[in-house]
């Protein structure tokens, strides 16, 4: 489903042959002659092609071009446009804080501590899926990837109920069973080792989808001619395997750090209560101070920086998998690999994949499921078991606010999706075969709509607050903005996906339609559209399912009228109200989940029907 | 018609431009069927695309039927939708998400009644003996099928011209053989003129009414199959088409036109050849004949005069099936001879070969 690796990027910024008029050969009447040509012929291709050069430069330029406006303004208890001196303040102090080194300090630990967790049993489950003879492998490869149904918010709020020192399930069930005295630990969720813990289990989906791609386009004849010169199964993972792996690693290592920095939904949740405060809840604390006015000056000083870091980290990834593409590791040979024979480790190797499914996946959705059927929360025992009723699923629905929150979110959901799949359609098309529209505008449509991938959500949460707070489109405050915000950071998963695909189409199908007299609207609807479809319900269903669940960005722009699922579980749980949250949480696991299995249900019928 | 002068289009290399063809001009007569020959990268497919109109040229013009499509010095450029041209794909490019029906029914889509349309596309598809296909979707057809369908859907709307881009190049050697016959007798009978791309020397030999052989970025020469093969005007026409053998030599004597003998001296030996340009006594040249026109003997006929013959020693022996390719040494220079298979000389014996002079041609060295 959610398909991160990014494979494909470096052809996007080929410079492609375009039409060059050579001076001289052609003089003034004939060359306006010529434009009048050009513009009669491409007169609806070029109005696209203009429009979508727009909204991709409007999406990605403007708000960064805001957010570094406001963080040069001075913002005494003022809004960043009602001031007017420009100044260097916000980031004199920022940088003179000495809070700003334990945030940049809690960053990188907790960056490296989920990384740590999360890479090395993703890289583990790619390779046990890819390369061995494990039992059960198709049942395996799916459950692995279930975790992405439960929203980290809702994770967060599980693995509170099972780690909170003093009456999580965890900690109650360790200190009975091991004897141990006191009434707290022995764990704590409430550290930066549990924010650790917590978000490397869900890093695990992505990473190992990214990974297992990369050995799946490993070209097996490389391992194969290894064992043929007489080397053993470790002498080839070691000295062949590996070293071609690594580009892929490496980048997926720059790929995730990039999303452990982005992520607000579980260092927000359990970084509060730990005091352990991370880049990204910086800034949304900086918005949202309990004491005072926003701070919105500080607030863009911290984004410039993340947006630094993050896009440095970004052009780091782009060099890596650009040149990846220089091992030649994409055959279109349906060769399977050699399966590597376990043996004796058959078993623990199992073992070891369903008891991640069963941490991952089916504790925290158990004591998700367990809290919403309770009235208030309490340790499971057969006593609070008698107490269980689903009073909450009925009773939910009073709430004016969940009912407009669910409407919402089902709205939020689908235009996102269909906005971010359109513009990533029109996009990636100009990318791949835009050759009249020039190489240059091609490389810079490629760029910008890639940019958005290096934003973090919070930091284009806070520069759209910029924006429309002072913009004559009225949206701020509505619903819309938060889907113009998803549109922006999707586009970039999304136009790399579909143009993957395009890449993938043979041109001649599109230019067999144009000698059979179609022009370029007809051709894109009956021939490029059906074509890509594959990659569309991909992209459809993911953006579907990151916009359901989405909470930094909602949580900087939304209003009263705009409430979604993800923020009204937010002000649930920071109201202490725990079994609500956990209603509403697993009304959002089931849908999303609903929403992953529909698309691959779609997939599955569209591939059967051929 | 087709007619194309001084087609230039250049491409962005990555060492800076590509000149990917250099002023090709040529004219195809109304029902002709000419071929674009020439080794790849040598402009053909670039010319081709230019004609459909998926390429704009930097300069030039092309008219079809006297209508310019194409012009430089107008600024005229007719998109390919508007050229009613049809096209073969080397990849065929059959849509994988239609029917075999729908696929040869979407040119013609939106201009004709459901019914006529129905009658049309049945009637291109029973032509090419697709008519029990006609349901199935495009991954489930064999090579040769998708290239009948691909035939089927740029025959359909009856277009004045058809362009083919390597047609046959994805299919068995077998079945090559028959559809190049089966292409040519469709052309027969319906005098669509038809532009042909193909790097395959036979293919362009047995299939064309005229051929234009193409080298980088340059029209060679254009003439008809016979003419090509048999008095090739150019060393790199002679060099390609068939197997070639070249030795250098030096003008004695030259004819008064065309079409004469004249001498040169070679380095293994006197020749006789047709005359071909006006040479001056003592110019370079290159001799150039044919292995299949050598013949090899074991006695010499005495009364023969003294050129166009030598002896050489048998190098090596391949056996071809039908032929026999013999390399024999004279001096330095080897030389290329087919024989029967059944009369193959041996290996290491002394030889001699004659050339007769109506197939020896010299070219500028």
């Amino acid at each position: 489903m959610a398909r991160a690796g990014p494979k494909n990027f470096g052809l996007m910024f080929k410079v492609r042959d375009h039409l060059k008029v050579e001076p001289g050969t052609l003089n003034l009447k004939s060359w306006l002659c010529s434009l009048q040509t050009s513009l009669n012929r491409f007169s609806v291709r070029s109005l696209v092609f203009g429009s979508t050069l727009l909204v991709v430069s409007y999406l990605v330029i403007v708000p960064l071009f805001m957010l570094l406006y406001a963080s040069v303004r001075s913002t005494e208890d003022k809004l960043p446009f009602e001031a007017t001196a420009t100044t260097v303040a916000n980031y004199v102090v920022v940088f003179s804080n000495p809070s700003t080194l334990s945030i940049l300090l809690n960053t990188i630990g907790f960056t490296l501590g989920s990384l740590s967790v999360g890479l090395p049993l993703a890289i583990l489950f790619a390779w046990l899926l890819e390369r061995t003879a494990i039992p059960a492998r198709g049942w395996l490869s799916s459950f692995v990837l279930v975790p992405m149904a439960i929203p980290s918010l809702l994770s967060a709020i599980a693995w509170i109920q099972l780690l909170d020192s003093r009456n999580g399930l965890v900690n109650v069930a360790l200190r009975a069973v091991l004897g141990l005295k006191g009434d707290t630990g022995p764990f704590d969720v409430y550290s930066l080792f549990g924010m650790c813990f917590v978000q490397g289990l869900r890093l695990v989906p992505s990473a190992y989808l990214m990974i297992a791609a990369s050995f799946r386009a490993m070209d097996p004849s490389l391992e194969e001619q290894s064992a043929m010169a007489g080397r053993g199964v470790a002498q080839t993972t070691l000295r062949v395997t590996l070293p071609i792996m690594r580009p892929a690693l490496l980048a997926a290592l720059i790929y995730f750090i990039i999303v452990v920095i982005e992520s607000f939904d579980i260092p927000g949740l359990l970084g509060f209560t730990a005091r352990v405060r991370v880049l990204s809840t910086a800034i949304y604390w900086a918005t949202h101070s309990e004491v005072g006015l926003p701070d919105y000056g500080l607030a863009s000083a911290l984004g410039v920086i993340v947006l630094a870091v993050a896009l440095i980290l970004m052009w780091i990834y782009h060099r890596l998998t650009a040149h990846q593409e220089r091992f030649a590791t994409i055959t279109g040979k349906g060769y399977r690999p050699r399966q590597i024979h376990l043996r004796g480790w058959r078993i623990p190797a199992v073992v070891l994949c369903a008891l991640y499914v069963f941490i991952a996946v089916i504790l925290p959705f158990l004591m998700l499921l367990w809290t919403s059927v309770q009235p208030f929360y309490s340790v499971p025992s057969m006593e609070s078991l008698g107490r269980a009723s689903f009073d909450g699923y009925r009773n939910i629905w009073h709430d004016g606010s969940v009912v407009r929150a669910l409407w919402n979110t089902t709205l939020l959901g689908s235009v996102t999706a269909v906005a971010t799949l359109v513009l990533a359609i029109l996009v990636s098309w100009f990318v791949v075969r835009g050759r009249r529209e020039g190489g240059a505008l091609a490389s810079y449509l490629a760029t910008v709509s890639f940019l958005p991938q290096g934003i973090p959500s919070i930091v284009i949460g806070l520069a759209l607050i910029f924006v429309y707070i002072r913009f004559p489109i009225p949206i701020y405050g509505t619903l819309w903005i938060i889907a113009l915000a998803m549109t922006t950071r999707y586009l970039a998963f999304s136009s790399r996906a579909t143009t993957s695909a395009l890449i993938q189409i043979h041109g001649e199908l599109e230019e067999a339609s144009q000698m059979a007299g179609a022009p370029w609207l007809r051709t894109l609807r009956r021939i490029t559209v059906p074509l890509l479809a594959p990659a569309m319900i991909n992209v459809f269903f993911w953006v579907a399912v990151h916009a359901i669940q989405e909470l930094s960005m909602a949580l900087m722009l939304y209003s009263p009228d705009s409430v979604v699922v993800s923020t009204v579980i937010w002000s649930m749980w920071q109201n202490g109200k725990t079994a609500d949250a956990a209603v509403l949480g697993v009304l959002l696991s089931v849908l999303s989940a609903l929403l992953l299995v529909a698309g691959q249900a779609i997939a599955y019928f569209r591939r059967s029907s051929y | 018609m087709i007619r194309t002068s001084n087609l230039v289009k250049t491409f962005a290399g990555t060492r800076g431009e590509v000149r990917a063809l250099r002023g090709v001009s040529f004219e195809v007569a109304k029902g002709q069927l000419f071929t674009l020959l020439g080794p790849s990268g040598c402009g053909k497919t670039t010319t081709l695309r230019c004609i459909a109109g998926l390429e704009q040229p930097l300069a030039g013009e092309i008219l079809v039927n006297d209508r310019p499509v194409f012009s430089s010095s107008r600024g005229l450029f007719i998109p390919p939708e508007q050229r009613r041209m049809g096209m073969v794909f080397q990849s065929y490019a059959i849509w994988p998400h239609m029917t075999v029906f729908e696929n040869v029914a979407y040119p013609l889509a939106s201009q004709l009644r459901r019914k006529e349309l129905k009658h049309r596309v049945e009637q291109i598809l029973e032509r090419l003996g697709l008519a029990s296909l006609a349901d199935r979707l495009a991954p489930n057809l064999s090579g040769g099928q998708q290239q009948r369908v691909a035939l089927a859907r740029a025959l359909v709307a009856e277009p004045q011209v058809l362009l083919l881009d390597e047609p046959l190049s994805n299919l068995d050697a077998k079945l090559r053989e028959q559809m190049r016959f089966e292409l040519k007798s469709l052309h027969d009978a319906m005098k669509i003129t038809t532009v042909y791309v193909t790097h395959d020397q036979e293919e362009a030999l047995a299939i064309s009414d005229r051929i234009g052989l193409m080298h980088e970025g340059a029209l060679l020469e254009v003439g008809s199959p016979a003419e090509l093969y048999l008095y090739p005007a150019h060393k790199a026409t002679a060099d390609f088409l068939g197997s070639a053998n070249f030795v250098p030599a030096e003008v004695r004597q030259s004819g008064n036109r065309p079409g004469d003998e004249m001498l040169v001296e070679s380095r293994i030996g006197s020749f006789v050849a047709r005359r071909s340009v006006e040479w001056q006594p003592g110019m370079p040249a290159l001799l150039f004949f044919r292995p299949e026109y050598v013949n090899l003997a074991e006695s010499l006929d005495q009364n023969a005069n003294g050129t166009n013959r030598g002896t050489a020693i048998v190098e090596r022996i391949t056996f071809l099936g039908n032929s026999v390719d013999v390399v024999v040494r004279c001096g330095e220079i080897a030389l290329r001879a087919r024989a029967h298979p059944t009369r193959a000389p041996v290996g290491g014996k002394s030889v001699y070969f004659t050339v007769d002079p109506s197939s020896c041609i010299v070219f500028p060295a």
